[in-house]
């Protein structure tokens, strides 16, 4: 997939250009408006993370005329103003998701990854990743042929696992996916570890091979072997 | 004590006590000045004596006028000394008086007079005269004149407070009105002080004096605010970055289990840190009712989504759970009230002890969050203040501060109780 990064922060476009570039991946960057609206108007990306504040201009802007243009661009924006006003106004121009600063890589990933699978899979809605199945619409998870019964948190922990195959994971973006960043629980990720090795269990008793791997009692990695 | 009735309060006991020296004052001179008179008549019916006495030789004959009597008895000659005394003055009743013909021994009355002693030589003989006259009109008069007098002073005084209250409650209606806009004052507000219609230079000083301060305070608290704002702002952009960077960190594999220690740390610290400071920027947002998205909100089913998320933390900690739920709906922002059940709700988990219990109870006027765990009171008047924090607590101090901004936000009341073993947060609508 072919993904454009605008953000005029260096260190966060590094980290998102890195964690991004991967096997069958290319990853652009630009770092201000002009760079972005050059690049836009010449290439088509599977996904833009757009952030908003940028020197010379204003990511809205960009995005209106992506819209305008008709580009099928998927847009993700990134934005460090968590008011409901700008996300409604964001996705009302046409993003296809917001994701307000500070983030995780790996919630990055899901959510680019979810967007470019709505984007490219139109009308197909089956995940599969070697023996596993997944039926996106349907929400249910065969190995297989045979099915698997997963409760909520743990379907969107699969999947999640998945976006974020060959990557370790660290517990506190676990944490943040399923339970939203109020939970405020960061002092008691206990509960992960009790919830990983549920999933672990039902997926391996379903002749799943046991592809999550615990990382150094730092997070968690969904191998991709 | 009110200051109309201190004035009022030294207002008339000063004109009492003055009003009654006057009155004394006043009764004296007219009483003197009205004895003078009645003396100068006594002195010109003396007169009229002597002369009849030196003209005619004999003394005149005792008559009785009207108010006068004169009574000659003889007395050893130079035995009489000339003075003016005041005496009784024996008035019969007049035959048309009613009185007498209640069968009145006496036939007459004694009133008081004033009276001369004086004597004359007829020949040889020497008499001494006691004229008498009623004063009964002088001190008619000088009661007649003495309570005019007074009634007019009490009319006056009457008038004058009436008028004074009115006229002072008029006066200091734009002090009360200033203290009243004081009393209202809110810092967060953005309604200002009105400017009070005076004409009075003391309020129109105190009303400008009360304008510029509160200005003042509400620019600081704004500067403040926008600060603090700004701060959190800025602070984002290095945490994102920190994140990301960790994240990126833990990608490269072979870490020592003291490196991958470290970096839990590292990650905790920021996890807290961007907790603090987006609790930072929702408090200025609420603040600033920057939150508008107000909807009719069912808390049985938001309450109900939100247990099913905590679900397996129940679980991981042994906690029991209770609750029930009457139906209530609540107008206000979705965003809010999430935040604020999350906050009571994660507090009564991370508060409590493995295995405890929690419940939770909704009526229509009250929801009741209430926790097993350390067996004694919290502080009341300091949990609700800004980064106070239980010891051992690695929360961010802001939590209930902002429960309680988002209750006050709401016109809710958020309260703190003890009852052994149970820690209650209340929140009535």
């Amino acid at each position: 997939m072919k993904i454009l990064i605008i953000e005029d922060e260096t260190g966060l476009r590094e980290s998102i250009e890195e964690y991004f570039t991967e096997a069958g991946n290319i990853c652009e960057a630009a770092n201000n408006y002009q760079d972005a609206m050059g690049k836009i108007n010449l290439y088509r990306y599977d996904c833009i993370l757009l952030d908003i504040t940028l020197p010379g201009g204003n990511g809205m802007s960009i995005l209106k005329s992506l819209k305008e243009n008709n580009y099928p661009d998927g847009v993700l924006i990134i934005s460090a103003k968590n008011s409901l006003d700008d996300r409604l106004d964001g996705l009302n121009l046409g993003a296809d998701d917001y994701l307000v600063k500070p983030f995780h890589l790996s919630e990055l990933k899901a959510r680019v990854t979810a967007i470019i699978r709505r984007k490219t899979f139109n009308g197909s809605n089956l995940l599969i990743f070697n023996e596993i199945n997944i039926d996106l619409l349907a929400k249910e998870v065969k190995i297989g042929k045979s099915p698997v019964k997963l409760t909520r948190k743990e379907y969107a922990l699969l999947l999640y696992f998945i976006a974020n195959k060959g990557k370790v994971v660290s517990k506190n973006a676990i944490a943040e996916h399923l339970w939203g960043d109020g939970i405020d629980m960061a002092d008691n990720f206990d509960f992960i570890y009790s919830h990983i090795k549920n999933i672990r269990k039902k997926l391996m008793e379903a002749g799943c091979n046991d592809y999550i791997q615990a990382a150094y009692g730092m997070g968690y990695k969904f191998t991709e072997t | 004590m009110k200051l109309l009735t201190k004035y009022n309060r030294v207002n008339l006991i000063t004109t009492l006590i003055v009003m009654l020296i006057t009155g004394i004052l006043y009764y004296q001179a007219i009483s003197w000045v009205l004895t003078r008179q009645k003396d100068k008549d006594l002195k010109v019916e003396e007169q009229e004596v002597f002369e009849y006495v030196i003209r005619n030789h004999h003394l005149p004959e005792t008559f009785e006028t009207n108010d006068q009597q004169i009574t000659f008895s003889e007395a050893k000659p130079g035995s009489v000394k000339r003075k003016f005394i005041n005496t009784m003055y024996f008035k019969k009743w007049d035959k048309d008086d009613a009185r007498k013909r209640h069968g009145s021994k006496l036939g007459g009355k004694y009133e008081p007079g004033r009276g001369l002693i004086t004597s004359v030589s007829v020949g040889d003989k020497y008499y001494r005269i006691l004229i008498v006259e009623s004063k009964v009109e002088t001190e008619d008069l000088i009661s007649i004149i003495f309570s005019i007098t007074a009634g007019v002073t009490l009319l006056l005084l009457l008038v004058l407070q009436v008028t004074n209250h009115l006229l002072l409650n008029r006066l200091w209606q734009p002090f009360y009105g200033i203290m009243k806009e004081l009393r209202l004052f809110n810092i967060a507000d953005t309604k200002e002080i009105p400017k009070t219609d005076t004409t009075i230079d003391e309020f129109k000083e105190l009303n400008q004096a009360v304008l510029t301060m509160t200005v003042k305070a509400k620019n600081d608290y704004k500067d403040l605010k926008i600060f603090t704002e700004n701060a959190s702002h800025e602070l984002l952009t290095p945490i994102a970055v920190i994140n990301s960077k960790l994240d990126t960190l833990i990608q490269t594999e072979n870490f020592s289990g003291q490196q991958s220690k470290l970096l839990n740390d590292l990650y905790g610290a920021v996890s807290r840190l961007n907790r603090l400071n987006q609790s930072l920027l929702l408090l200025v947002k609420i603040e600033n009712s920057l939150l508008h998205d107000q909807h009719q909100i069912n808390l049985v089913v938001l309450i109900s989504e939100m247990l099913v998320q905590f679900e397996e933390i129940f679980q991981d900690k042994k906690l029991k759970l209770i609750y029930s739920l009457d139906n209530k709906e609540v107008y206000a922002s979705r965003y809010l009230i999430e935040i604020l059940l999350n906050n009571l709700i994660s507090n009564a988990i991370r508060h409590n002890h493995p295995a405890g219990e929690i419940v939770i109870m909704l009526t229509a006027e009250s929801l009741t969050i209430k926790n097993t765990g350390e067996n004694e009171p919290l502080p009341v008047e300091k949990i609700f203040t800004r980064f106070h924090k239980s010891s051992g607590s690695e929360g961010s101090g802001l939590g209930l501060t902002i429960s309680r901004q988002i209750c006050e936000n709401f016109g809710f009341t958020l309260d703190y109780q003890f009852q052994s073993p149970f820690h209650l947060f209340v929140v009535r609508f």
